[in-house]
């Protein structure tokens, strides 16, 4: 019998849905309260919130990784790219091998996931160090491998649960605008979990702000800003007004 | 070129230091100058024609063996059969004995570590599958492990005999815990996020098994060889008191130049089980970074 979290079905233009979810773990921590919300087709959708909120729990859940305890979450998972918070590489596999992991737990047959994971490393810039294992690998190179991992399988949506929070500012604002590139080219469904309200306004066409734990929505903010989005957008006062609300919105929902 | 992309510098090769050496040739000196002073000083150490009985001084450690010269040859040294007639110098009898039982001793220690490196492995792997087996079986792996080999062995022999298998089998018995130990805590160390990435590509148990926990337990599975291989080394000579017919192995041979008051063979034995104890330590250590050393970091102290 298919749990009711985990219901597969995909409708035109919705790439995930959440209707209702609660989450309480088993040791009684409410992490998640009555969250409802879409990611269509195209959108790029972040959630900021305090840490601890929940947050991860929604992407945990999108991904497979965690059931909701009440309401459902509906999602095509026959191809979905996740990025965890760590580069969680197997250290004893090379780059190549690596990258190729989830199209061979999938089944893929071996030239095909060869010519794949090939074309995502050069994608994220990495060509040239295949045979290199994670420990000869800097922090921003081990993630620019794990975006290259979720690429593999050409995935209609991304879930993007704080991937670059471990990195420097510098490399997480580069990687922050290759990834936006790739989205620009692409036109995937994202998922993005982040705490800074700076890097949620610049990657998103939406913002969804989470109150502390049991995690609610307390507000949700369009981002009119058009892509291919310019790094200088970043000191446009358009910018820091909606970065302004939105992190207003954060602090009423914490007191 | 994006700075993000430049590799870390892979650390330097430590460079030589003296001390490494230095230090280690000073313990050896003093360890000899002590040797020399408890042979000499020992009670009732020299018979009164002045021949050593318990310990012999360094330099007069071989007195009582004798490899040149010996009739017979390899064939007599391997399996102590006499050329017909001929006088055989005692000393050859002696070093022929020490031979014959290094060989029963090696091939007890590593057939018996062979098998608990088998055994033990699969043990390992069946309890991190069915979480009931691990906690049925894990208190009596801990008795098993107290339990002093002295004390085991008559019981093996008395079960099934005073043959070869009753002398791996205690070799497995006192080698298999370190190896079920470190197996199986190297298979439940993969971490949350790699068991996350496998539910991702929605694999099985056995998937995660080969290409997750299996290779994330290696370098604690080889840290275990090294152990057991020591006390496989300690547990062949050790239950090798106990049988008296037959080849019989270092253990044995120690206890009869003992009853002798042979102490120059006595000590080249147990020299000989020290050595055989770091060869097999040395060798998996190198098998380990043969197997791991490409990915895994293996600290300059475990060789």
């Amino acid at each position: 019998m298919q749990d009711k979290g985990l219901t597969t079905q995909s409708s035109d233009t919705t790439a995930l849905r959440f209707d209702r979810v609660s989450k309480v773990f088993p040791d009684g921590t409410h992490a998640v309260d009555d969250v409802s919300f879409e990611v269509a087709h195209g959108e790029f959708v972040t959630i900021v919130g305090p840490s601890g909120c929940g947050k991860s729990t929604l992407a945990r859940i999108a991904g497979g990784l965690d059931t909701p305890t009440e309401g459902e979450c509906r999602v095509d998972r026959s191809s979905i790219g996740y990025v965890f918070q760590d580069a969680t590489l197997l250290p004893w596999r090379t780059l190549q091998r690596n990258v190729e992991l989830i199209a061979e737990l999938k089944g893929l047959d071996r030239a095909e996931r060869h010519r794949r994971a090939s074309a995502a490393i050069a994608t994220v810039g990495l060509d040239g160090h295949q045979a290199k294992y994670p420990r000869q690998l800097s922090g921003g190179m081990k993630m620019r491998a794990s975006v290259a991992r979720s690429l593999v399988l050409e995935p209609e949506l991304f879930l993007f649960d704080e991937p670059f929070g471990a990195l420097d500012e510098i490399t997480r604002e580069r990687l922050d605008d290759e990834l936006l590139a790739l989205f620009a080219e692409r036109h995937f469904a994202a998922l993005f979990i982040t705490h800074s309200i700076a890097e949620a306004v610049y990657m998103s066409t939406r913002v969804i702000v989470m109150s502390a734990r049991p995690g609610r929505i307390t507000g949700d903010f369009p981002v009119p800003f058009s892509y291919p989005r310019d790094p200088d957008l970043r000191f446009d006062p358009a910018f820091a007004s909606l970065c302004g609300e939105v992190s207003h919105c954060l602090r009423a929902s914490h007191s | 070129m994006t700075d993000d992309l430049e590799p870390p510098q892979p650390r330097s090769t430590p460079r030589f230091e003296w001390s490494s050496v230095i230090g280690p040739a000073i313990v050896g000196l003093l360890f000899i100058g002590a040797w020399y002073l408890l042979a000499y000083n020992l009670d009732n150490n020299f018979t009164p024609s002045g021949k050593p009985v318990i310990v012999p001084p360094p330099h007069r450690l071989f007195e009582d063996t004798q490899l040149r010269d010996c009739p017979g040859g390899l064939d007599f040294m391997l399996h102590g059969t006499l050329p017909k007639g001929s006088p055989v110098p005692p000393g050859c009898v002696v070093t022929s004995k020490i031979v014959q039982a290094t060989i029963t001793t090696v091939k007890t220690a590593v057939v018996g570590l062979l098998l608990a490196i088998f055994a033990g492995m699969a043990l390992a792997v069946m309890m991190s599958f069915a979480k009931w087996l691990e906690r049925a079986l894990w208190p009596y792996l801990i008795a098993l492990q107290a339990i002093p080999i002295v004390a085991i062995t008559p019981l093996v022999i008395r079960t099934i005999g005073a043959n070869f298998s009753a002398r791996v089998l205690t070799t497995v018995i006192i080698s298999i815990f370190p190896i079920v130990k470190n197996t199986l805590f190297g298979l439940q160390s993969a971490d949350q996020n790699q068991h996350d990435l496998f539910t991702l590509g929605r694999s099985g148990r056995l998937t995660r098994l080969l290409k997750l926990q299996l290779p994330n337990a290696l370098p604690a599975v080889f840290a275990g060889f090294q152990i057991s291989a020591g006390l496989a080394v300690i547990g062949a000579v050790v239950a090798d008191f106990f049988f008296s017919r037959g080849t019989t192995g270092l253990g044995r041979v120690i206890v009869d130049f003992f009853l002798n008051n042979q102490g120059g063979p006595m000590m080249i034995c147990a020299i000989i089980t020290s050595v055989l104890g770091i060869s097999i330590f040395v060798s998996f250590g190198m098998l380990s970074r043969l197997a791991v050393g490409k990915w895994y970091v293996v600290s300059t102290h475990s060789i």
